[in-house]
């Protein structure tokens, strides 16, 4: 699977490796079984002397048990570990300790990349305004140069959209409001989405490394017009 | 139906759907415009793009109108290519949401018979201003007007005359007076084959009560059969009753479902508007989880626990009467805005502060107020259920000696139990904001909506696991009884079920991780959502292995407990994907997750539950259910439904999000979903289609072999616990009880004393030494 | 579709499942009580949409009301209907020869117990979330996103105004609460008493006596839980009257009610005496709809398993008044004790996160 992000695909890789791992397993288990002990016509055997009324007798093996307890437990604390560092990475933090440093100054450049684990690395950030309204949204480039982040409209399939634009290598820190209810911010190609609960403030990481044009789609069901509140994102 | 007939049938029932999801395309004319989207989609007029150096302009239309008025309405239009002298000057399209046109001279004509719309004709294009008559309907409905002119630069025919400019007008007319009439379309629909559903249910037990003796078919006989029903406390006829009202709604959702795939067959569908969409995508979830799912399960546990414990009822009869029938009349409560176009529009996990806005339906409050009702019978099943298993076991059948249906009914109901008191506090809390005005969800005076959210899934997560959990029973059941052998491991298959009860409580945190949790409780709510994995593991290897060395015998339980564990497993794996944050960050509420909880719903729960249907209906009805329909049931559910929920993951990778009545492909002008997805989209519409009907075959089945089926034995695939000794169908009381059964035990055990937690449980109760045990 | 089972050594009129004492009866009751409650939660939501009052749904309302009391008097009647001597008891591990219904009872309970929990839990959420009203307004703490410069004329804060600031304020105000606390308090004694002469072995007692002493201790109790329900009216929406009594200094007052101070659910510009700014000598006033939600929701919740009570009790006294309890039956006074302590216990809590902290 590959495109959505390096992190997602380098994540979704290892995950469908296990997945395939613990698939082949049950599943060549089970089609050998269901092949193999199979009862041929007419026959019933009562192998364990199964009686109405009465228990049967168990039938059990700790050692196989115990295997299958350890074996999984084992797998998912693998799966955990891989799974934990991202946590930094997909909320990280502001200032020198996280991925994307302090905010920039006037004139400085994120210059953000990708590093070699997958993670995108700035040496500041931007900030922008996300407000949600049922059913639109609306940006806000704050006091950022037109070049970094600009504001119009854009028709999408006969309809008027706001369109933001973005400059590539740069990195973007979304402040989110919304004014009625719960709608969510979910940008496809930067693999992200985070929900915006009216009455709190909460924050995006908008990392555009490389060119590209999405559409911005509202993630949380927010009421009638729900699949029309979307926006254009083009990073240029 | 025979095995030859079925799959042309339900070939057509594709071809029918089909017919129903062609997409109308737009015509052009000579001598008019218009086509059937001209309204969404614009005017294809001579191809050429909208200019605003046009100006449309209507006049005559009042700001208000009087019911059926008549109006004259001048259309004209100033600039562009157009220029005097020209033989063709322009043409217009205008087109009203409501009332008549008529036409005052042979400049413009109706379009296409089409009352609500006008266009010029050919002699008509030879001016900019047109005369017509516009009366108002009868209702006071506000009519929209959508007004198409375009400028024509000459007499250089109709197509590709690249000079020629279009622009559009929009003007709305309020109605006054009588009130706006609802729109109730798709619920007519609706309603219509819920009706339908009803009438033929009543005419099944109409039948069904004229096979039990023709000749006494009349209101005398009629009226004590059934007040008997209505008024039974028998736990096997109320679980019958469960039973009934489960399937009933099995297709009532899955009508919704169906209404729901039609919409997304295609991108930009108009099927269905966004506001229908939203309510039945709503009622489909609320109708399977607390309709369906959850009757299906209280059915067959009503009416298997006490047989298989050994008890001749449950603890409280009459409570467990009250369970169910709370159910239906909860049922009519959150139906009542589908009736009236006005039914709850939240999603069944009604997020604060959406569920609280009076922008929400009406029919919010009573869907509340309904699911209220069904927290209430689900406590009182609870109590039922937890005091029944705990005191009425036959002798001899300790805690480790219930049949493992029994351990996951006790298991289910305890999460339940112990969970649904906060969804009943959100839902009163919800309930009363909507109704006299209290402020809970209220964000304006400080309330705060992630409270829903946590009281919501505290409640909401253990409930998915209470809905696959006696399924687990079920699959523990059929298997070892198919491959002719005990459980394997029957004290770990325990151990894992109350393990997964006990983790459910700590997972919910994974529906909140985007919704700014600290990153502790993420990191900690990851690692035990990941936890649920080991359990559920152990669970699928002891089936595995209760196989090894088995003799398995394929009737038709046999098989579809074999797609569960196909079915099952898969969607446990997919689920593997949702607590690894930087994958759920991508994923969340994406079709990834629909497919994903399909899987374990659908594959899992509904899968076992016609795994039941199949194993228990002979001791039910005492009648064995047809192999041969029963097999092709298997086969064709099967395989649709995999072909209408796999596609869904690759969906959901590549960002088709769930609720959307509608989605986006790619165009020159945007990036969105890839063009393949709406062939896919397309697929997955057609297999649902044929997943619904392949399930008729088995309602078919039921009906048919319960009129004339083949006599069932008391014990017909030779099982060991208690159900299996009665006759089927066992008679009422199920057992004696002044002569309970005894259980056996094939294992050497050391005599049941209560152990640690029993004897402190039993000091609690303080046993009573003055009143004499037993009946007298 | 199964043989009817009639038991003819045990006829009932109320059905033919009377097999064994404790058998089930078939019942209309729960399809009735279900309709009524149906029609109940329906012609609510239409009585209130919004908070705003339609007073043509009213009769609807009584007419809910009404079936599920139909509901309830057919369940009681088929109940009476048995000797009240025959009690199920549990078969196998661990509860061997201990009463069913107990076991059920204790069941219950810890749903109940859930239900509090989670109202607690509201409470502590928004307790801890939102500022308190006097911190705001007389220690000037407003909060610098909302309002940053302080209070404005005729702008609300959103604050948390517990209801203790009111019923804290004097003794007079707490009266009622105390009054309440001691009456639950000895109710759940008076309870425990008509439980005991119940109990006395057959012979150690004269049965009149027995009859007497059980049904005035129920009685008793019936009276305080309706002297709970009573002071709480007076203390939300009555308001009481305080003499002047010179010989202890007491001059002559009002106590208002919460109702007619403006505590109230829908208050979002609620004034209360201490809250004056400093400057102007205006009012400075406060948003308190989520407080006063959390007060009456919660108590108010309290007060409904209260009035369940009351109807219990007012069943189990008349049944007491007939001479129906003796040591065998006196079990059913256990099991509603069982309920009254858990509701006295729940306003143990109840009253000192409402009325004092």
């Amino acid at each position: 699977m590959a495109g959505i992000t390096p992190l997602f695909d380098a994540i979704w890789d290892d995950y469908m490796f296990w997945s395939l791992v613990v698939g082949a397993i049950s599943f060549g288990w089970l089609y050998h079984h269901s092949y193999f002990y199979r009862s041929e016509e007419g026959e019933s055997p009562n192998i364990d002397k199964i009686e109405v009324g009465v228990f049967p007798k168990e039938y059990d093996n700790l050692k196989l048990e115990v295997t299958w307890t350890v074996i999984p437990f084992i797998l998912i604390v693998w799966l955990t570990y891989i799974s934990w560092a991202p946590l930094d990475a997909v909320w990280s933090q502001t200032g020198p300790d996280g991925y994307h440093g302090s905010e920039c100054e006037n004139g400085e450049s994120s210059n953000n990349y990708i590093d070699p684990s997958g993670y995108v690395r700035s040496d500041c950030y931007h900030d922008i305004g996300i407000e949600g309204q049922q059913w639109f949204w609306e940006f806000d480039c704050y006091d950022l140069v037109d070049e970094l982040c600009s504001i119009d409209y854009a028709a999408v399939e006969g309809e008027l959209k706001p369109h933001l634009m973005l400059k590539a290598g740069e990195t973007y820190l979304a402040t989110m409001t919304s004014i009625d209810v719960t709608h969510a911010v979910k940008n496809p190609d930067f693999g992200m989405m985070e929900d915006i609960v009216p009455g709190q403030v909460t924050y995006l990481w908008m990392p555009a490394v490389g060119e590209t044009s999405f559409l911005m789609l509202c993630a949380e069901y927010c009421g009638d017009n729900h699949a029309y509140m979307i926006a254009q994102i083009t990073v240029e | 139906m025979s095995k030859n007939s079925a799959p042309r049938k339900i070939a057509l029932v594709a071809m029918l759907a089909m017919a129903v999801l062609v997409v109308p395309t737009v015509t052009s004319l000579p001598g008019g415009m218009g086509g059937a989207d001209i309204q969404r989609a614009g005017c294809t007029c001579h191809g050429t793009l909208p200019s605003s150096s046009v100006e449309a302009s209507i006049s005559g239309l009042p700001d208000s109108y009087n019911v059926s008025e008549t109006y004259n309405v001048t259309v004209s239009f100033s600039g562009g290519p157009s220029t005097d002298g020209n033989m063709n000057l322009g043409g217009f399209n205008l087109w009203a949401s409501d009332g008549t046109f008529a036409t005052l001279d042979d400049s413009a004509q109706l379009w296409e018979q089409n009352t609500n719309e006008v266009a010029h004709t050919e002699s008509g294009n030879d001016q900019r201003t047109w005369f017509l008559q516009w009366t108002a309907p009868e209702s006071g409905v506000n009519v929209d007007f959508i007004l198409h002119v375009n400028s024509v630069n000459g007499n250089q025919g109709n197509g590709g005359s690249g000079g020629d400019m279009w622009n559009r007008a929009d003007v709305t007319v309020l109605g006054f007076g009588d009130p706006p009439l609802p729109e109730v379309d798709p619920f007519k629909v609706l309603a219509t084959l819920v009706v339908i559903s009803g009438v033929m249910l009543s005419i099944v037990v109409m039948y069904i009560f004229y096979r039990k003796n023709p000749d006494s078919f009349d209101w005398e006989n009629f009226a004590p059969w059934i007040s008997e029903w209505l008024t039974s406390t028998d736990h096997k006829k109320i679980g019958t009753l469960y039973f009934v009202q489960g399937l009933f709604f099995l297709g009532v959702g899955g009508i919704m479902a169906l209404m729901i795939r039609m919409q997304l067959a295609v991108p930009g569908n108009d099927f269905i508007s966004q506001d229908y969409y939203n309510q039945f995508f709503t009622l489909h979830g609320t109708t399977m989880i607390f309709l369906a799912a959850m009757p299906l399960i209280a059915g067959f546990a009503n009416w298997i626990v006490p047989l298989q414990i050994g008890a001749p009822d449950l603890a409280f009869p009459r409570l467990n009467a009250m369970s169910f029938w709370l159910q239906p009349v909860a049922a009519l409560l959150i139906f009542t805005g589908v009736f009236s176009g006005q039914g709850a529009d939240t999603g069944w996990t009604g997020y604060a502060p959406y569920v609280v806005t009076e922008t929400t339906h009406s029919g919010v409050s009573m869907w509340a107020a309904g699911q209220l009702m069904l927290v209430a019978s689900s406590t009182l099943t609870g109590i039922n259920f937890l005091t029944t298993m705990a005191v009425m076991r036959a002798p001899g059948m300790g805690w480790f000696q219930m049949p493992l249906f029994t351990w996951s009914i006790l298991v289910a109901n305890l999460m339940l139990f112990l969970s649904i008191p906060a969804f009943g506090v959100g839902l009163i809390q919800v309930y009363l904001d909507r109704t006299i005005g209290t402020a809970f969800y209220d964000v304006a005076a400080g309330g705060d909506p992630l409270l829903w959210s946590h009281l919501f899934w505290y409640f909401g997560h253990p409930e998915v696991y209470v809905v696959i959990v006696p399924a687990f029973g079920v699959i523990s059941e059929v298997i070892a009884t198919s491959a002719r052998r005990s459980i394997f491991g029957y004290k770990s298959m325990v151990y894992a079920m109350a393990g997964i009860g006990l983790v459910s409580f700590i997972v919910y945190g994974h529906h909140m991780f985007t919704s700014g949790m600290s990153p502790t409780l993420r990191f900690v709510t990851m690692l035990t959502t990941m936890l649920v994995a080991v359990p559920t593991g152990i669970k699928i290897f002891n089936w595995l292995k209760t196989m090894h060395g088995g003799s398995l015998v394929y009737r038709t339980h046999t098989l579809w407990t074999l797609g569960f564990l196909v079915t099952f497993t898969l969607g446990g794996i997919s689920g593997m994907f949702f607590p690894s944050m930087a994958l759920d960050v991508h994923l969340h509420e994406t079709y990834f997750v629909v497919a994903h909880f399909h899987y374990v719903l659908v594959g899992g729960t509904v899968f076992g539950f016609f795994a039941a249907i199949y194993y228990w209906y002979p001791k039910m009805t005492g009648r064995m259910l047809d192999e041969r329909l029963g097999v092709l049931h298997f086969l064709t559910a099967f395989i649709s439904y995999n072909a209408l929920f796999w596609p869904m993951h690759r969906l959901g990778v590549v960002g088709m999000i769930r609720r959307t009545h509608t989605y986006y492909i790619t165009t020159d002008d945007f990036n969105a979903l890839p063009e393949w997805a709406a062939d896919w989209n397309m697929l997955i519409s057609i297999s649902a289609f044929l997943f619904f009907a392949s399930n008729l075959i088995m309602v078919y089945n039921m009906i048919k072999t319960l009129v004339r089926g083949e006599k069932a034995p008391a014990d017909p695939w030779g099982g060991w616990s208690f159900e299996w000794m009665t006759t089927s169908p066992p008679p009422t009381p199920s057992f004696d009880p002044h002569n309970l059964p005894e259980l056996k035990d094939a294992n050497e055990h050391v005599a049941n004393e209560p152990g640690v937690f029993g004897q402190m449980f039993r000091r609690l109760m303080v046993e009573d030494d003055t009143t004499e045990g037993g009946s007298h | 579709m199964s043989a009817d089972y009639h038991d003819h050594d045990h006829p009932s009129p109320w059905g033919p499942h009377d097999w064994g004492h404790g058998a089930p009866h078939n019942s209309w009751s729960p399809l009735v009580m279900s309709i009524g409650i149906g029609i109940f939660l329906m012609t609510f939501g239409g009585l209130f949409t919004f908070s705003e009052f339609d007073m043509w749904y009213l009769p609807l309302v009584i007419v809910g009301i009404a079936v599920i009391g139909a509901g309830l008097f057919v369940w009681w009647r088929q109940d009476m209907s048995f000797d009240g001597t025959y009690e199920p008891m549990s078969a196998g591990v661990p509860f061997k020869n201990i009463q069913i219904r107990k076991v059920g009872m204790w069941v219950f309970l810890m749903s109940e117990m859930m239900i509090f929990s989670s109202l607690f839990s509201t409470y502590m959420r928004y307790r801890q979330g939102i500022p308190r009203c006097d911190t705001v307004f007389n220690r000037g703490l407003f909060d610098p996103v909302t309002n940053p410069d302080g209070w404005q004329d005729g702008v609300a804060v959103t604050c948390f105004e517990p209801a203790s600031h009111l019923i804290a304020s004097s003794w007079w105000h707490i009266a009622p609460g105390a009054i309440n606390t001691f009456a639950l308090i000895i109710s759940s004694f008076t309870i425990v008493q008509a439980l005991r002469w119940a109990h006395k072995p057959v012979g150690s007692v004269d049965e009149e006596v027995r009859r007497k002493r059980v049904y005035r201790y129920l009685g008793a109790t019936t009276i305080l839980a309706s002297l709970f329900l009573t002071l709480k009216m007076i203390e939300w929406f009555i308001g009481f009257h305080v003499p002047a009594i010179d010989l202890i200094g007491l001059h002559e007052h009002e106590i208002h009610s919460l109702y007619s101070e403006g505590y109230l659910i829908n208050n979002d510009h609620y004034q209360h005496h201490d809250y004056v700014d400093e400057a102007t000598g205006a009012h400075m006033v406060a948003n308190i709809q989520v407080s006063a939600t959390l007060f009456y929701v919660t108590t108010g919740t309290h007060g409904l398993h209260v009035l369940v009570g009351i109807i219990g009790l007012a069943y189990l006294t008349f049944k007491a008044w007939t001479g129906a309890y003796n040591p065998q039956s006196a079990v059913s006074i256990e099991y509603f004790g069982l309920y009254w302590h858990f509701v006295d216990l729940v306003w143990v809590l109840v009253f000192p996160f409402f009325y004092l902290y």
